[in-house]
C-alpha cells in the first residue's frame, strides 16, 4: 500500500538522485574553466638585469628610442646605411616583432640572418610566480619582501597579442598564432571533405539502396567506424595519408584523417535528418513529376540541411578537439611559419598545448591555460553556432 | 460490410459518359500490391472539365484508383497492373512510357497540406523548374495562385514561407503548385480531411470553380462533400467499381444494394 506521501518521498529521492550528481557535474566543470582561467593570469616578481651584451638596455622597452639605438648601432655596424635602417624601423612588422620580444630578447634579423641577441628588459630575471588568487592574496607579503629595483605586476597571458605571436622558445613571447590558423585550416578542410561525402552517403543509404546485405554491412560497419578510437584512424591516417601517399605532415593529411573520424559520425546525423523529412514532402515532389534524384536533391536534402550542418559542426567541434591522431601524424610541436596551404606543415590548437604543458618552463603552464581558455572559446562559438542554426531553421513539418 | 463481389461484377452504370468527352479512361484496370489484388477489373470514364468523386469504405482501393491515373503507384515496391488506362487518348501504361512524364503532366493533391519547406513563390515555381522552365515564372506562378483563389492573401509575400500560411492556405498553394504544371485533370485524394468546416468550404468553392478549366477527380470519406462538390460519382467496394453514375442519381435513387446501404450511412 502505497500512500501518496511515501509516493512523494520516493519522487524526491528520485529527484536529489538525478540532480546530485549533475549539479556536481556542473560545478566540477565550473571549477575546471575557473581554474584554466585562473592560471592564464599571473603574479610574478621580476628583477632587472643587464646582460653580457653591450647593447643591453637596463631601462627596458618602454623606451624605444633606447630599443632603435640598439638597432640602428648593430645596423651600422653590419655596413647598412641609414636609409635602409629607417625603412626596416618603418616597417610595422618588424616593429611588432621587436615589441613582442623586448621584454626578453632582442633577436633582430636582417634577411633572415640572425644579427644580435640582446639581453635585456627591465625583467629579464623571474624570481618567483603566483597563481591569481593566491598572488592577491598574499600580494602585501610578496611587496614588503620585494628587493631594490624589484617589482611585482599580474601578467595576463592571454591578452590580445597571443593570436597575433608565433610560437617561441620563451613563454613570455609565445603565441597561438600559428596553432590557430592551423586549426582553422584542419577544421575548413575537415568540412570541405566531410560534408559531401557524407551528405552522399546519407542520401544513398536513405533514398536509393535496397535493403541488400550489402548495405546492411555498410550500416554495421558505419555505426562501429563512429566508435572507434581516433588514434586508430591516426595509425591509418599515417600509413595512407602520409606515407603510402606521401603526403608528409602537412594540412592536407592531417584534414584527410581528421575527416575519416568526422565522416561517420556525419553521415549518421545526415540520415537521421533525412528520415526526418516527411514521406509526404517525397509524394508531393514525386507527384509534381520530379525524378528520384530531384526529389533527392531538390527536396529532401534541403529540407535535411540545417539539421545536417549542425550534426556537421557537433562533429567537428569533436575533430577540433583531436589531439592523439594528429600527433601520430606528425603536427609539429613548433613550427617556423604560419600554414598557407594545404601543403603546409602545421601545428593545431590541442598539439600546441599538449607540448606546451610538456615543456620544461614552469611558465609554460599558464600559455597552455590561455591557450585551453582560447580552445574552450573556439568550441563554444561552433557549439554556439549549432545551436543558433537549428532554433533559426527548426521545422515543425 | 463484408460482403464480397465477384471479380467479374458488371459496374452498374447509369448515363454512361460519352467516349468523344472522356478525358481519362480507365479500362478493365487491376493492380496488385504484391499477393494482395486491390483494384479488380475497373472501369471508368472521367469526362472532361467536370468534377468526379471516388466513393467507398476504408481499404476499397479508392486511393489506389486515383494514383493509378499519375501512376504514383510505381513507387510502392512489388505492384503489378494489368488493363489500360488512357489519358487524352494516350496509353499511360505502355511500353517505353515513363511514369516521370506522367505526373508532369496530372496534378495532385494530397491529404495534408504538404507544402515544400520553402517560400510561397518557390513551393509553385517548383513543378515549372523540374520541366526545365527558367523564364517568366512570375507569370505562371501569379495564374496559379489566382487559379487556386490564393493570389489575394499572398501576393505581397510571396517570398515568405509556406509554412506561415493556415493550414487550408497550404492546401490551397498545393493546388496551386499542381496547377503551376498546366495539368489537364486534376487529383485530389482526400484534400479537405485535415482541415476546419471554414477552410474546407473554401476548397469546395474553388474545386467548383476549377471545374471550367480542369478535370478534377476527388476522393473523400465525406457523402455531403461528395454530393456537394462532384458531377459523377463512383462508388467502390473492395477493390471493385461497383456502381456509377451522375451524383443526384447515385444518392437520391441508388441502384445497387451496396451503394445504397453506403450512401444511406448504414456501412463504411
Amino acid at each position: 500500500m502505497t500512500t501518496a506521501s511515501a509516493r512523494r518521498a520516493r519522487g524526491r529521492l528520485f529527484y536529489a538522485a538525478v540532480l546530485t550528481p549533475t549539479l556536481l557535474a556542473l560545478a566540477v566543470l565550473a571549477a575546471l574553466v575557473l581554474d584554466v582561467l585562473g592560471d592564464s593570469v599571473s603574479w610574478q616578481v621580476v628583477e632587472p638585469a643587464g646582460s653580457g651584451s653591450s647593447f643591453s638596455v637596463a631601462e627596458g622597452f618602454r623606451f624605444t628610442g633606447t630599443w632603435e639605438r640598439v638597432v640602428r648601432l648593430e645596423l651600422a655596424a653590419r655596413g647598412e646605411s641609414a636609409e635602409e635602417v629607417d625603412a626596416l624601423l618603418a616597417n610595422s612588422e618588424e616593429r611588432r616583432i621587436f615589441a613582442a620580444r623586448n621584454r626578453v630578447e632582442l633577436m633582430w634579423a636582417v634577411d633572415g640572418q640572425p644579427l644580435r641577441w640582446v639581453v635585456t628588459s627591465s625583467r629579464d630575471k623571474l624570481i618567483s610566480d603566483h597563481a591569481l588568487v593566491a598572488g592577491a592574496r598574499e600580494r602585501k607579503a610578496l611587496l614588503a619582501e620585494l628587493r631594490p629595483g624589484q617589482h611585482l605586476y599580474l601578467n595576463q597571458w592571454l591578452d590580445g597579442s597571443i593570436f597575433g605571436r608565433n610560437t617561441s622558445r620563451s613563454p613570455l613571447v609565445a603565441g597561438l598564432a600559428p596553432a590557430l590558423l592551423g586549426s582553422l585550416w584542419v577544421m575548413a578542410l575537415v568540412i570541405l571533405i566531410a560534408v559531401p561525402l557524407g551528405a552522399a552517403a546519407a542520401i544513398y543509404l536513405e533514398e536509393y539502396s535496397q535493403d541488400t546485405w550489402a548495405a546492411r554491412a555498410i550500416e554495421v560497419n558505419l555505426r562501429n567506424l563512429a566508435g572507434v578510437p581516433s588514434i586508430v584512424y591516426g595509425i591509418l591516417g599515417l600509413a595512407v595519408f602520409v606515407r603510402f601517399m606521401r603526403l608528409g605532415p602537412v594540412v592536407l593529411a592531417a584534414a584527410l584523417t581528421l575527416a575519416l573520424l568526422v565522416v561517420p559520425v556525419v553521415v549518421i546525423a545526415a540520415r537521421e535528418a533525412i528520415r526526418a523529412v516527411p514521406d509526404s514532402m517525397r509524394q508531393a515532389a514525386y507527384g509534381l513529376g520530379a525524378t528520384k534524384s530531384q526529389v533527392a536533391f531538390r527536396v529532401v536534402l534541403p529540407a535535411a540541411l540545417s539539421s545536417i550542418v549542425t550534426g556537421v559542426i557537433l562533429a567537428v567541434a569533436r575533430a577540433v578537439g583531436e589531439t592523439a591522431p594528429l600527433l601520430l601524424i606528425g603536427a609539429a610541436a613548433f613550427v617556423p611559419g604560419l600554414p598557407s596551404s594545404p601543403m603546409s606543415q602545421y601545428t593545431v590548437l590541442p598539439v600546441q598545448i599538449y607540448s606546451w604543458v610538456g615543456e620544461n618552463n614552469p611558465e609554460f603552464a599558464h600559455v597552455a591555460s590561455a591557450g585551453i581558455v582560447v580552445l574552450l572559446c573556439v568550441l563554444a562559438l561552433l557549439y554556439g553556432v549549432a545551436f543558433w542554426l537549428r532554433r533559426k531553421f527548426e521545422r515543425r513539418w | 460490410m463484408s460482403q464480397v463481389l465477384p471479380d467479374d461484377h458488371e459496374t452498374v452504370r447509369t448515363d454512361p459518359v460519352a467516349a468523344e468527352d472522356a478525358v481519362v479512361e480507365i479500362d478493365s484496370f487491376s493492380l496488385w500490391y504484391g499477393d494482395f489484388k486491390a483494384l479488380k477489373g475497373v472501369s471508368l470514364t472521367v469526362p472532361r472539365n467536370s468534377v468526379t468523386a471516388l466513393i467507398g469504405a476504408s481499404g476499397c482501393g479508392k486511393s489506389t484508383l486515383l494514383r493509378s491515373i499519375n501512376r504514383m503507384n510505381d513507387l510502392v515496391e512489388g505492384v503489378r497492373t494489368a488493363g489500360r488506362v488512357r489519358y487524352e487518348g494516350e496509353e499511360l501504361y505502355g511500353a517505353g512510357v515513363d511514369p516521370v512524364e506522367v505526373r508532369r503532366r496530372v496534378g495532385m493533391v494530397f491529404q495534408k497540406p504538404n507544402p515544400f519547406p520553402k517560400s510561397i513563390h518557390d513551393n509553385v515555381a517548383f513543378g515549372p523548374r523540374l520541366a526545365g522552365r527558367r523564364f517568366d515564372l512570375g507569370a505562371v506562378i501569379e495564374r496559379a495562385l489566382k487559379d487556386a483563389a490564393l493570389w489575394e492573401e499572398v501576393k505581397d509575400k510571396l517570398q515568405g514561407s509556406a509554412f506561415g500560411l493556415s493550414g487550408g492556405q497550404q492546401q490551397r498553394l498545393c493546388i496551386a503548385r499542381a496547377l503551376a504544371t498546366e495539368p489537364q485533370v486534376l487529383l485530389m485524394d482526400e484534400p479537405t480531411s485535415a482541415l476546419d468546416p471554414i477552410a474546407t468550404d473554401k476548397i469546395e468553392r474553388l474545386i467548383a470553380e476549377l471545374k471550367g478549366r480542369y478535370t478534377v477527380i476527388i476522393v473523400t470519406h465525406n457523402m455531403q462533400q461528395a454530393g456537394r462538390v462532384s458531377d459523377r460519382t463512383a462508388f467502390m467496394h473492395l477493390g471493385t467499381l461497383v456502381e456509377e453514375g451522375p451524383t443526384d442519381q447515385m444518392f437520391t435513387a441508388p441502384r445497387h444494394e451496396l451503394t445504397e446501404r453506403y450512401v444511406s450511412g448504414r456501412f463504411g
